[in-house]
């Protein structure tokens, strides 16, 4: 099982079946490299929150991007609080849900890879958007 | 083809590209003179292709590794899903002969160009191939369609039978893999054991057949059309004989010197093995030619890279045709239309080193292509183009159509010639020699002319 790649649809939709069929609310599965967490709202969409996409590839540049980490629907609103104006730098924390991926049923929460400032939303909430697409950059605070 | 008064209803009206390169390029033309969206895929490797920027969608599916791309079956669905496509083209290469693929893309209620899960299967598995291919009477390589018996002495009769030499054959395998040459009996014994243990090894499947070995043949393949209405036509014949280690490296229209009544011969078996299997799309039949009949080795159920030395000689747009049969189309064209007029071939131009054949990655610094009269280039390069490391070596194919052999020859001596690309290394030195040999000039070359040809050069 040391090859599962939780960045494929297929894996995170047969753990999500899995956790259904057990009646089980969640799982949280940490590597060095990759980490997902699913956690099943009963009667409601379950929400996946893969965090950290890739730990070892910090990128000591002045903007950090935020990926999408698989094709899906853009969705910039972050349903956690209310949904934040574009027009003004949006102060984040690293770990932050900043938006989410929409697969199908799921919702792949994008966290903040660092705390500091929203500063260009690249994609538009609802927009088709494809492995890698850049949606946030954020300036990290030093 | 019928006429589309109303693109309304029409099956689907949105075509997913699951292909790259020269081929993707080629199917979104298609689609797009057919009044058809395109959905672009492709792998990060892969972003800065333009023919993702004159799709109608582009979608990045995976990273650069094909088996998280183009060969990601579920990332493809997802893709078609999101995009809102109703049916995926598969191209060549990567899933086109996949029959878990074509299964999975209508289980999802899309419409996948190109046969059904069935007839991919059937012609992959090359011992059910032949069993079917013999039943509808085209002609196949003297030995039974059946798997090898495990019975040594049973073995060994079988290939008295056939004569020597023969060769050993994976059922699963395919593209030059898991076959070996047996020259007597008392090599026959070892050869079978370790053919089971490739096959079982790479293919997954311990299952072997032998076949009479024909020592100097010609790769002679014939092109089929068929439509989900029971009409089934061949298109003509091209002669891939100049390959290296099993990829073609040059391959032409017609092929040289066989009788016509010959060849209507094996093309008409060929249509009635389509009707019989009910097979639906394009698809090529590959022969082995040798003292003057033909052989079937296998069935390619997708369109070939080499698709269009036929379209110059027959007039048809075969990936047109691949989509309005998939759009439910009946064919409109009959076999006594189909003329082959005048001579064409193609030169496959690869990113490689000309005598290593080492794969050159890189950027296309300048690129000039050749065109006039008779010549056509199919290619999704251009200058500033960054050649990946990921994938084939495919550059451009370079295509021409004469009147003659003769004509479409100093056609392509011309068009190599003019063709130029910096900053990668290819195999063009090696084409431009190549077209002024003797040997390729008279034609009718076997398959391991090419390979003589290298060795004999590099003694020299």
């Amino acid at each position: 099982m040391s090859q599962v790649d939780f960045t494929d649809p297929a894996t995170i939709a047969e753990l999500t079946a899995a956790l259904e069929a057990a009646g089980v609310d969640g799982l949280e599965i940490e590597r060095p490299t990759q980490g997902v967490r699913i956690l099943l709202a009963r009667g409601r969409s379950p929400i996946v929150d893969r965090t950290a996409e890739d730990r070892s590839a910090v990128v000591p540049a002045s903007f950090v991007a935020v990926k999408a980490p698989m094709a899906g629907e853009f969705l910039s609103h972050d349903i956690s609080r209310s949904a934040a104006p574009e027009d003004h730098p949006q102060e984040v924390e690293s770990g932050d849900v900043i938006g989410f991926v929409k697969v199908g049923p799921i919702l792949l929460p994008l966290a903040a890879p660092a705390s500091g400032q929203i500063v260009r939303h690249v994609a538009e909430h609802g927009a088709i958007v494809g492995f890698g697409d850049p949606l946030f950059e954020i300036e990290p605070r030093s | 083809m019928q006429d589309r008064p109303d693109q309304s209803q029409r099956r689907f009206d949105t075509v997913l590209i699951a292909n790259r390169g020269e081929i993707a390029l080629r199917i979104q033309r298609a689609c797009h003179a057919l009044g058809l969206k395109t959905v672009a895929v492709c792998s990060e490797a892969d972003r800065d292709a333009l023919y993702g920027q004159s799709a109608d969608v582009l979608l990045c599916i995976g990273p650069a590794a094909a088996t998280k791309s183009y060969l990601n079956k579920d990332a493809l669905l997802l893709a078609a899903r999101l995009s809102g496509a109703g049916a995926v083209h598969p191209g060549y290469g990567f899933l086109s002969e996949n029959a878990a693929f074509s299964a999975a893309v209508e289980e999802a209620g899309l419409v996948f160009v190109g046969p059904d899960a069935s007839a991919i299967a059937t012609m992959g598995d090359k011992i059910a191939a032949k069993s079917a291919m013999m039943a509808a009477g085209v002609p196949c390589v003297p030995g039974p369609d059946q798997e090898l018996p495990n019975d040594p002495a049973a073995i060994r009769k079988i290939a008295t039978e056939i004569g020597y030499p023969v060769i050993i054959k994976a059922a699963g395998g395919g593209g030059g893999r898991g076959m070996r040459v047996v020259a007597n009996e008392t090599a026959l014994e070892e050869a079978v054991t370790l053919t089971r243990e490739e096959a079982r090894k790479a293919f997954g499947s311990p299952a072997l057949y032998m076949e009479k070995f024909l020592q100097h043949p010609r790769h002679i393949e014939i092109q089929v059309l068929c439509d989900t209405h029971g009409n089934a036509v061949w298109l003509g014949h091209r002669d891939c004989s100049m390959q290296r280690r099993h990829q073609k490296v040059v391959e032409e229209a017609p092929a040289p010197g066989i009788a016509d009544d010959l060849i209507d011969a094996v093309g008409s078996a060929c249509v009635a093995a389509c009707k019989q299997i009910g097979y639906r799309g394009v698809g090529t039949f590959e022969f082995l030619y040798e003292g003057g009949a033909f052989y079937f080795i296998e069935m390619n159920t997708r369109l070939q890279v080499e698709h269009p030395v036929t379209e110059m000689t027959s007039g048809v747009d075969i990936v047109q045709a691949q989509l309005k049969v998939a759009l439910g189309e009946t064919l409109t064209i009959t076999q006594e239309n189909i003329r082959c007029v005048g001579h064409s071939i193609e030169c496959r131009i690869n990113a490689e080193d000309p005598t290593t054949f080492m794969p050159s990655a890189g950027v296309i610094t300048g690129l000039r292509l050749p065109s006039g009269v008779g010549i056509r280039v199919d290619s999704h390069v251009f200058e500033g183009y960054r050649i990946s490391p990921y994938y084939d070596s495919l550059v451009a194919k370079l295509i021409v159509h004469g009147e003659t052999r003769a004509e479409a020859i100093a056609r392509m001596r011309g068009a190599l010639a003019e063709l130029s690309i910096e900053g990668i290394a290819t195999n063009l030195p090696l084409l431009r020699t190549l077209l002024e040999d003797q040997g390729f000039a008279r034609g009718e070359t076997d398959i391991h002319y090419l390979e003589k040809w290298l060795k004999e050069r590099s003694a020299a």
